[in-house]
């Protein structure tokens, strides 16, 4: 009995306008979105790839070692999966610089600056985006008549003089409209994994296969929710243009008003003016160290005394080309470094007994900052995540009171592009950070000669451990995911129970 | 006959559920924008002050020093004025810099040996304008959405609540048969259109205006939000915008209306329309119009610049490094000085031009959206968004050249300068007083902001006509 209502449902379903309307609009909107987004792609990954080989060159290129701020570089390569959903992929930057200096996070990276930043004036859409419009919308437009409108016809009545359970209805309903709202979604999704597939510069691999398979299934999970909202309110109503306007204002808050207005309302744009006094602790921690470096200097006997500004470039050393002080002091991302360097292309005969001193000299430096480093980083940690990390937490979940903050995030969590995601590569590049300062350490190379001097052989930046960076694998993804889309699953057995409550009791 | 159907309509649309509930959404939506400028504005406008005086304090410090100084150090960073009608649109302001730079001079210097750490040429260099990139100082990680600005509000919410007001206005009344007993009596069909479109502008304009009221109740009250009486103008604007823009959509309601029978059917094709009129296209279009032109890459960029300054350097060549303070050596100074601020500020603008020409010919073709239309003309009188940064712009551009002209004609007036502008010992070291120099003011003016959006309010308006008129031969064909 309940596949024969299922069947009727389905061909009921099956048979009208707004079916046909659902799968073209769907198809339409998810294919040209899938080209431009490729499109997108192909871009980020050809401005990745140069960045990659330019930074890689820039590197090669220097001959000492204590310059490669700027030239060792990590970058980030654009996740195939941003096409289903965005999230942070494009907005946070993609290349961030590795030095010794400072413990490298999200907010110290830059863009390639392949792009046009102004055009981020245009939001721009994903799939994911896509299904949360459009196929709400629809599932309401499935929902508004189905116990609404039978009544309104009188075949309600007529079928349940018929010996049928009032649950087996709803259940079929359900079910019928899993199956119908199913289509558009799977048949846009193919078409645009077909698209993916013919471009020569995607690469899906199973796992990202799988990771799909999880966006169709808290997608399903989300249009059935919106189903069992427009069902609701289908049982409450009598007449069926009643029920019709409600689900479109249910569907305008929901979609449109709440997202934007619960953000708008509530304060969550990070507040560094009130970090300002950490920062200023961090700048002291580097004054302090500065004061003790130019004390050590002072009381060298041969390396001091200092030149009248108190920094002594190039340290007295013949053959001295260029000095450098790369400094950063950004109060908002509580970013405060400083150091100071020289680059000597030949060191003269006369000057040759003082090198090892010099050599001596920067081991206590490159000690002393890292030290600094590990202090200041103890400070600015917890700073960083009280400024950006609470806040945005907070949005998310404030979002996650409607439907569309939970598919959101859901979605991202399975694409890898959330914040989560993202940090896993800023975590890989800490990790290298570390890497790169163990083989320093190894290898005694902030004590080398080539610190500083090219004469007694160059850099050997071959030598280096090479950057690299998974995503993380499909279990983390789905572990991620799995409390949004268990919510989802327990909303929709919550409405449903509901609905079933409502229409027992519902005379018809 | 109009003014009956118009009321009759009112009448019937003041009882329904969907005038309710539009009026607590749309009041909703109101309050928390009210709210939000409330608590922004404050902080935005101290923001600004504080880097205003800053800047200003900068430029009587230089000036009160010397001439040379000012001509060296410049005038201290350009900062945006925040727009008072920053409710409106907000114009994705958090996207746009509210900053355009004055670079510290560059200095070059040579040391003569290694013992003294005494430099003997140092070239000192001149402060040159630097537009910062869009978006570098958003370091924000949160969720992505969009303000409710009065742009939203109208845009997107007020057209889907417009549409809701008219999908059954005809096809309604034909399945209930009201239709036909209407036409039986000697009223013309344009009378029963036009009473209709009217009848539903106004049940529309009344919760509208109600919000639109509270909403600047809340704000005028405050102490610190001071609207003058041209923001009061632009507000009126504004206001007129937003319900020609609400007109459009009821155009629509009532050209499908007409032609479907059923009210449902009706609804549905509007939504869809909406969905990918108003919520899609627009983005859509833009990420393919955007695609068109290549973006230059930043190593390009330096690629390109760095030769034109090994050329300058080549040019000045070694006139520069010499020691001696002789007229001509002096001259070569002023005039590598000059040109390479010229060339780096050519170069830079060049690239802004760049970028803006790909973000126009975007914004060019989403214009076939109405709700963009309906975006940049409100952006346009609020005083924000992407025009408004160009405007700012071309301020500091002119500032800037006003400045330097200023410079030149004040040494002009020292008998005892050279009157070699941007070297040392070419110039009046006479102090100036701060007064006579020349202060930036951010300045938006509204006659300009009316001409230049005219082409997009006609459009807008003719969108109307179009629609009016399809909906007025729709509904005489159609059979009751």
């Amino acid at each position: 009995m309940l596949l024969t209502l299922i069947r009727r449902e389905l061909l009921d379903n099956l048979m009208t306008f707004r079916f046909a309307a659902a799968v073209f609009i769907t198809l339409l909107l998810v294919v040209a979105n899938t080209v431009v987004l490729l499109k997108d792609y192909e871009q980020r990954l050809t401005a990745y790839n140069t960045a990659t080989q330019e930074s890689h060159q820039r590197l090669r290129g220097q001959e000492t070692y204590s310059y490669y701020i700027g030239k060792l570089v990590a970058h980030r390569a654009p996740n195939p999966l941003s096409i289903f959903n965005f999230g942070l992929d494009k907005r946070v930057g993609n290349k961030i610089t590795v030095y010794h200096a400072f413990v490298p996070t999200i907010w110290d990276a830059e863009k390639h600056g392949a792009d046009n930043p102004f055009l981020n004036l245009f939001t721009s859409i994903d799939i994911a985006l896509v299904f949360q419009g459009i196929l709400s919308l629809f599932a309401l437009i499935f929902a508004y008549d189905a116990l609404a409108g039978e009544r309104e016809q009188g075949t309600l009545r007529l079928v349940l003089t018929h010996p049928i359970r009032r649950g087996d209805i709803l259940f079929a309903k359900y079910i019928s409209a899993m199956l119908c709202l199913l289509v558009p979604l799977l048949i846009s999704l193919l078409l645009s994994i077909v698209l993916l597939t013919t471009s020569t510069t995607i690469f899906l691999s199973t796992n990202d296969f799988l990771r799909i398979g999880g966006i169709v299934l808290t997608s399903l999970l989300y249009v059935l929710l919106f189903y069992l909202i427009g069902l609701c309110i289908s049982a409450m109503t009598r007449r069926t243009s009643t029920a019709l306007m409600l689900c479109m204002f249910v569907w305008g808050f929901l979609v449109l008003v709440y997202p934007n207005m619960i953000l708008t309302a509530v304060e969550t744009t990070p507040q560094p003016e009130a970090y300002i006094s950490d920062h200023q602790q961090i700048k002291q921690m580097w004054e302090e160290w500065e004061s003790a470096r130019k004390q050590f200097l002072r009381n060298d006997p041969v390396l001091g005394p200092l030149s009248r500004n108190g920094e002594g470039w190039g340290l007295k050393l013949k053959g001295v080309e260029y000095s450098f002080g790369p400094r950063e002091d950004k109060p908002s991302i509580l970013l405060y470094f400083y150091q100071t360097g020289f680059h000597a292309g030949k060191i003269g005969a006369e000057s040759e007994p003082q090198v090892p001193l010099v050599q001596d000299y920067h081991g206590f430096y490159s000690r002393g900052t890292l030290n600094t480093v590990n202090r200041t980083w103890l400070v600015r940690k917890p700073a960083l995540a009280a400024i950006y990390i609470q806040p945005a937490n907070l949005g998310r979940t404030l979002l996650k009171f409607s439907p569309v903050g939970l598919y959101d995030a859901a979605t991202e969590a399975w694409a890898g592009t959330d914040l989560a995601g993202i940090q896993d590569f800023f975590s890989a590049v800490q990790r290298y950070r570390r890497a790169v300062l163990d083989h320093f350490d190894d290898e005694k190379i902030f004590e080398s000669r080539q610190w500083f001097a090219a004469d007694h052989g160059t850099a050997d930046w071959d030598a280096l451990p090479q950057f690299s960076f998974q995503r993380s694998d499909i279990i983390t993804n789905a572990k991620r995911a799995l409390p949004d889309l268990f919510l989802l699953l327990l909303i929709n057995l919550m409405l449903f129970t509901i609905i079933f409550l409502i229409f027992v009791r519902s005379e018809v | 006959m109009i003014w009956h159907i118009t009321k009759r309509e009112i009448y019937d649309n003041l009882n329904s559920l969907r005038f309710a509930l539009t009026t607590v959404l749309l009041l909703a939506l109101m309050v928390t924008n009210a709210v939000r400028h409330l608590r922004e504005h404050p902080k935005q406008v101290q923001r600004y002050r504080d880097a205003v005086a800053e800047s200003l304090n900068q430029l009587t410090t230089h000036a009160e020093e010397s001439l040379y100084k000012l001509a060296q150090y410049g005038p201290g960073n350009f900062y945006k004025k925040p727009s008072p009608l920053h409710f409106c649109a907000n114009g994705s302001e958090p996207i746009l810099p509210d900053t355009i730079k004055v670079d510290d001079p560059i200095v070059f210097g040579t040391v003569g040996s290694s013992d003294s750490y005494e430099e003997t040429v140092v070239l000192h260099g001149i402060w040159t304008l630097s537009y910062p990139d869009a978006n570098l100082q958003n370091k924000d990680v949160g969720p992505d959405v969009s303000q409710v600005d009065w742009g939203f509000i109208i845009g997107y919410v007020l057209s889907l609540l417009a549409l809701l007001f008219t999908f059954d206005a005809l096809s309604g009344e034909r399945e209930h048969g009201t239709l036909r007993l209407m036409l039986a009596n000697s009223i013309p069909r344009h009378t029963v259109l036009i009473g209709k479109f009217l009848g539903a502008l106004f049940s529309i304009s009344i919760p509208f205006t109600l919000a639109v009221l509270v909403n600047l109740l809340l704000i005028s009250t405050s102490s610190e939000v001071h609207l003058t009486t041209e923001a009061w103008g632009r507000l009126g604007i504004i206001f007129c915008l937003a319900l020609l823009y609400t007109s459009l959509f009821l155009a629509l309601g009532l050209l499908v209306s007409a032609r479907v029978q059923r009210s449902a059917v009706s609804l549905m094709i509007l939504l869809l329309t909406w969905v990918t009129f108003v919520a899609f296209m627009p983005s859509t279009l833009a990420s393919i119009a955007s695609s068109f032109s290549p973006a230059v890459s930043f190593d390009k960029y330096w690629k390109q610049r760095n030769p034109v300054q090994e050329d300058l350097w080549d040019k000045y060549g070694n006139r520069l490094w010499s020691e001696a303070s002789d007229e001509e050596t002096l001259r070569a100074k002023s005039g590598f000085y000059i040109d390479k601020v010229d060339n780096s500020e050519r170069r830079s603008e060049a690239r802004l031009r760049y970028r803006s020409s790909q973000v126009h010919r975007a914004r060019a073709i989403t214009s076939i959206s109405p709700a963009t239309l309906l975006q940049h003309l409100i952006e346009a009188f609020a005083g924000t968004g992407f025009e408004r940064h160009l405007q700012f712009v071309e301020n500091t551009q002119r500032y800037a050249r006003q400045l330097r002209e200023f410079v030149v004609d004040t040494d002009r007036g020292d008998p005892e300068s050279l009157h070699i502008i941007n070297v040392r010992e070419g110039m009046s070291q006479k102090p100036i007083s701060p007064a006579a120099v020349p202060k930036f003011e951010d300045t938006f003016d509204l006659s300009q902001d009316f001409n230049t959006r005219a082409m997009e309010l006609l459009l807008l308006g003719l969108f109307v006509v179009v629609l009016l008129s399809g909906a007025y031969l729709a509904f005489v064909r159609v059979e009751v």
